[in-house]
């Protein structure tokens, strides 16, 4: 019987040494994140507060022009450490980051582990180091564009706008805290989004889990500190931590006199915690059943 | 030789995996066989390069199989036994996204992702989702993606389990062509008896970690033993205990037929002066084909 429709013919080319093995991985990732509607919609939306900010930049500089709208409220369109602050640890930014997480993110282990895809990667030169890199490289990448991107632009268009170097003279060290800020809020989150979505095969209770412990983590925070008064439990909740942290990057006081340290501590353990399952988890032996 | 494996040993804690296995393949296809815990699995992760063995060596391919793995999952194709996919997906992009992996430049992995495709009989079909894919369509695209990269060796997991009769002939007859004209060897691990004997010259028989039997699938039936259907009138206990006291394994059939395994070393007029001695009629007497299903039964020792 004959089933080929045509014969098999050998591959006359070479292999090629990847300098990122990984980066097929990620392309991979982004691609299939784009071909679902509402996640386009969803991020779409997620560009939103770098646009608001954006504009206050511009408001900043021409506030004799825009007084009728701000009414004597022109200390807040400040473009210092503190603007860069509000905007990288602003609730509406980190809620529509767990959003991305959660539908650009379930999946990317989840999905392997559903469809038995792990033993191909591994079938081939792949390391899991690569593996893992890859997709995280993904969760970086979308996460990159609400951090990175924004806070760099924030300061290019303060520069551009007040057609000075005045800003730079003044806070020099602000590029370096959103470039260090920006790698650390999304190096946590890409750890906490593959972390979730290895323990189970179904993407929907990723999704869940991912978007629930974000939330009760605030949930518990909350009804703690209104029954005990300690600030000390702002360490439950993965928004204070990130916020705690993001204080002390951009050289403001904490919004809860705990040492930033300890969040900064609290977020480390997620991360170490998720690297110890992933290391688990993830097993080139398990190719072959 | 494209395999080969002296004095491999490899535990699982204090379970012994692999006993002190030695193996030479080298053109063609070739069956591994062994019932549960024989070590087929525990040999393909070894040939993969997923586990070092504790003790012996090995080449694939002529590369190292404690050293150089990298270069032998980079020249060897595997076909899982479990429907893999990367949801979705269509076939191409998923077939040329492991061309990629494997080291092939994208353009290329996606041209060879097509031809691919069409060899194994996926080509209309290759823009739809794979998961609207029949068990028979995944099956062909697992073995596309195994030889996406052009493979010298292709290891096959089950490649014919799930479908259904009409399918698993057209996969059996995939792996003939490619085994047979496509200079790739083959190495497939199967508990379909029947699908090693139609798709390989060579066998491995795994028992309890150890080899049990490995070679020319014909030469390895001739020469462990002949089959002999017998039909007789008497009465037969005496008959049976002879032939069983001379090493031959005796089975009856539901028809009266006797199948009669003889040793190499015994010759069939041994039966005949059994039979004249315990005063016994031969009515039938039949040099039966010995398939690999007797052979593997011999071997493992089970019915």
């Amino acid at each position: 019987m004959v089933i080929s429709e045509q014969g098999y013919v050998h591959w006359q080319g070479t292999f090629i040494e990847r300098r990122f093995p990984w980066w097929p991985i990620t392309r991979l990732g982004i691609r299939l994140a784009f071909k679902r509607k509402f996640f386009k919609f969803v991020f779409s939306i997620s560009l939103l507060p770098a646009v608001m900010f954006s504009t206050g930049v511009y408001i900043s500089e021409r506030l004799d022009d825009f007084q009728f709208m701000l009414k004597g409220q022109d200390r807040l369109l400040e473009v210092n450490p503190a603007f860069f602050k509000s905007y990288f640890t602003s609730e509406p930014l980190l809620f529509l980051m767990v959003m991305i997480m959660v539908l650009a993110g379930a999946g990317l282990i989840c999905d392997d582990l559903k469809y038995n895809s792990l033993q191909l990667y591994f079938s081939r030169p792949l390391r899991k180091r690569d593996y893992v890199l890859g997709k995280m490289a993904t969760v970086f990448f979308f996460l990159l564009i609400l951090t990175l991107v924004p806070g760099l632009l924030f300061v290019l268009l303060k520069l551009i706008f007040a057609g000075s170097f005045k800003f730079l003279a003044n806070y020099p060290w602000i590029p370096v805290s959103v470039i260090a800020f920006s790698l650390l809020v999304t190096l946590f989150f890409a750890f906490y989004t593959l972390l979730v979505s290895s323990l189970s095969k179904n993407r929907r209770y990723v999704s869940i889990l991912l978007f629930l412990v974000y939330i009760f983590s605030n949930v518990f925070f909350g009804i703690f500190y209104s029954i005990f008064h300690n600030p000390y439990f702002c360490l439950l909740s993965i928004q204070c931590d990130i916020q705690q942290v993001g204080a002390a990057f951009f050289r403001q006081s904490p919004h809860y006199d705990v040492p930033w340290i300890y969040s900064f501590l609290v977020l480390a353990a997620i991360c170490c915690l998720s690297a110890f399952v992933l290391k688990r988890k993830i097993r080139g032996v398990e190719v072959v059943k | 030789m494209n395999v080969e494996l002296k004095d491999i040993h490899f535990n699982y804690g204090k379970i012994t995996a692999l006993d002190g296995v030695d193996l030479a393949l080298s053109e063609g296809a070739c069956g591994l066989l062994g019932p549960n815990g024989a070590g087929k699995s525990t040999l393909l992760r070894i040939l993969l390069g997923f586990l070092s063995p504790e003790r012996g060596e090995g080449r694939v391919l002529g590369y190292d199989i404690k050293k150089e793995q990298f270069l032998i999952r980079r020249s060897v194709g595997y076909m899982p036994e479990d429907d893999c996919l990367i949801a979705g997906m269509d076939a191409v992009t998923f077939t040329a996204y492991f061309g990629e992996m494997s080291g092939m430049p994208r353009q290329e992995a996606m041209k060879r992702a097509h031809d691919v495709l069409f060899y194994v009989g996926l080509g209309e079909s290759r823009y739809r989702l794979l998961e609207t894919y029949s068990g028979g369509m995944k099956q062909r695209l697992k073995l596309a993606q195994a030889l996406v990269h052009d493979p010298k060796l292709l290891f096959l997991d089950e490649p014919t389990s799930n479908l259904d009769p009409q399918g698993r002939n057209e996969i059996l007859d995939l792996i003939k062509d490619i085994s047979s004209k496509k200079d790739i060897q083959v190495l497939i691990s199967s508990h379909i008896l029947p699908d090693i004997e139609y798709t390989c010259s060579h066998v491995v028989i795994l028992n309890k970690g150890k080899v049990a039997a490995q070679g020319d699938i014909e030469a390895l039936k001739e020469i462990q033993y002949s089959l002999y259907e017998i039909k007789t009138k008497g009465e037969n206990g005496g008959f049976l205990k002879a032939l069983k006291d001379k090493g031959c394994r005796v089975e009856e059939t539901e028809d009266q037929i006797m199948k009669v395994y003889m040793p190499a070393n015994l010759s069939r007029n041994e039966i005949f002066q059994v039979a004249l001695r315990e005063n016994i009629q031969i009515r039938y007497f039949v040099k039966s084909r010995t398939s690999l299903e007797d052979l593997f039964a011999k071997t493992v020792g089970v019915d």
